[in-house]
């Protein structure tokens, strides 16, 4: 049985359609959602979690409809949301043992302590989570959400704020639930960890997704190589065809080519014939940023806020 | 009901270690206890600490609401409450953990006021007296703390709640009986007074304690506090779902 099966999921906010005919197939995997802010990620994890109703659509959590079903949802799934929230007045393991409570695990307090364990924080547990550093409480986060063992897990942003030994100590736990089986659907900003530890991703774009593949496949579908050229000169010739003359910043041109290493070096032929002093060259692998600008395209926020659009939406999505 | 009660074990712990919590909600009931309750000249009655003390009690309870309807106007804004909706927990247990958290706390409270006064003098020590005080207290508690509760899912912003608290806090307690009889108030505050939900705590306690068991009134707390518990639950659906 699939881990989350999306099939034309939708949600309109008033006139804003905020996910558009979202259809997906998750097993066992970390899946990251990408997307520009106001794309909706959020609100897709938020339908998934059974905390706001498709407008159209459904989706089948282990076998279980959120429209029909959101309780066995529930209890197959955890969700960590974007805003950490963690009691400040509680300990680490008051944190986690009220949660094992209330998902009625028979024992709440050694399951606490094994998930507290995993998540590195067993010498920390009985302090209190106000003197907790931002990775110390999303790994407590982290805890609460495992502890009553998920088929899978939804995480909204999981490491924003954090440092960069913070970042990565999340994402090899995550890693590491994925390898024990666990199915992660993840939204992330970070290209680059989403490129690192994403077995797939879904680029999402005013609602809707508009690639979905292996990081690797989309960079090689949707970008070719880059070649940065620094010459001193002007060029008065043409490029050969089958590379692509992206823009000039500063004294360093940028062409796009299947194979940037032959274009790299047929280039700077061309330009040293044209008379140009050719100072270096440099070829770049594509990255998911690239592929993410090359799909989205860069947001300009150009069109004026709509407040209370902005107002009423939020008021539906909690 | 299990998760009622762990939902209310979370905001009992957070609530014992916020020190200034505890004390602050005392001060203004025990301040009217000691310096109206004892220094007031007042003619129509021998013993105004007997009077005022079931005014103060119930002030005491009006107080723990009001403060407390903000909690789970917090949960949401902090992110608590998506957490807790995305869990296998029936959700109204949310909120029937907060309502039964504020209630209980104003009963916490309101024994400490209880102990103060009897220890100045009012007459409060028979445990069947004690008893019913209890439920009236208990009822009074659940109505508002429902109410409030409901206004917090209702309102925005946290500014907008504290502003709605201070316009409707001392209004509700002035136009209650609680500092005088409705022989001595002017002809319209005792109209005002005979509709206030506070007179009808503070009246049924005073009936309490010449004896009688004030069978209406506390039927119509207990009605009172069932609509206003439904129409929570409504409104905590719809904001919810």
């Amino acid at each position: 049985m699939t881990a989350i099966e999306i099939s034309g999921l939708t949600k309109q906010f008033g006139t804003l359609i905020a996910v558009s005919e979202m259809s997906l197939s998750i097993d066992r995997e970390i899946f990251g959602l990408l997307g520009p802010n106001g794309s909706g990620k959020t609100t897709t994890v938020k339908m998934l979690t059974t905390l706001i109703t498709p407008t159209a659509g459904d989706a089948w959590i282990c076998g279980h409809s959120i429209l029909s079903n959101p309780k066995q949802v529930r209890e197959q799934i955890s969700y960590v949301p974007q805003d950490m929230a963690v009691d400040p007045k509680l300990t680490g393991r008051e944190n986690v043992i009220f949660y094992a409570k209330l998902y009625g695990i028979p024992r709440p307090h050694e399951t606490a302590d094994e998930a507290l364990a995993m998540l590195e924080l067993a010498d920390r547990a009985d302090d209190l989570t106000r003197t907790y550093s931002g990775g110390m409480r999303r790994r407590l986060e982290l805890a609460q959400a495992l502890v009553h063992d998920p088929e899978v897990l939804f995480l909204d942003e999981p490491t924003i704020g954090l440092d960069v030994g913070g970042r990565r100590r999340i994402w090899d736990h995550i890693i590491s639930l994925k390898n024990k089986g666990m199915t992660v659907f993840v939204t992330t900003h970070y290209m680059d960890e989403a490129d690192h530890a994403c077995d797939r991703v879904g680029i999402i774009d005013r609602g809707t997704v508009v690639a979905s593949d292996r990081p690797a496949q989309l960079k090689a579908d949707v970008c070719r190589d880059i070649v940065a050229i620094r010459a001193d000169g002007a060029f008065t010739g043409t490029f050969p065809d089958d590379i692509t003359y992206l823009g000039q910043s500063g004294d360093e041109l940028r062409f796009e080519a299947v194979n940037g290493e032959e274009a790299g070096i047929a280039l700077s032929r061309l330009m040293a014939e044209y008379g140009m002093q050719v100072r270096s060259v440099s070829i770049r692998q594509p990255t998911l940023d690239d592929v993410f600008l090359a799909l989205v395209g860069e947001q300009d926020e150009s069109t004026a806020f709509d407040f209370q659009r902005f107002r009423t939406m939020l008021r539906r999505r909690i | 009901m299990r998760e009622t009660l762990y939902y209310m074990e979370r905001d009992f712990r957070r609530w014992s270690r916020g020190k200034i919590n505890v004390i602050s909600a005392l001060i203004l009931p025990a301040a009217w206890l000691i310096f109206v309750g004892l220094a007031l000249p007042i003619r129509f009655t021998d013993n105004y600490l007997d009077f005022i003390t079931p005014g103060i009690l119930v002030l005491t309870m009006l107080g723990a609401s009001l403060q407390g309807g903000a909690l789970l106007m917090f949960d949401k804004i902090l992110g608590f409450l998506q957490k807790f909706l995305a869990m296998p927990a029936p959700r109204e247990s949310i909120l029937f953990g907060k309502i039964l958290f504020i209630t209980l706390r104003g009963m916490i409270q309101t024994t400490i006021i209880l102990v103060m006064a009897i220890i100045l003098g009012a007459q409060f020590l028979d445990p069947l007296l004690l008893v019913q005080t209890y439920l009236v207290l208990f009822i009074f508690g659940l109505l508002l703390s429902s109410f409030m509760t409901t206004v917090a899912l209702s309102l925005e912003d946290h500014d907008s709640y504290a502003a709605f608290n201070s316009m409707i806090a001392m209004p509700l307690f002035f136009t209650s009986s609680a500092l005088m009889p409705y022989d001595q108030m002017p002809g319209w505050l005792a109209t005002i007074a005979h509709l206030n939900p506070v007179s009808y705590a503070i009246d049924a306690i005073r009936a309490l304690q010449e004896g009688i068991f004030p069978a209406f009134t506390i039927a119509g707390l207990l009605i009172g506090a069932a609509i206003v518990l439904s129409i929570s639950v409504y409104v905590f659906r719809r904001a919810t779902i």
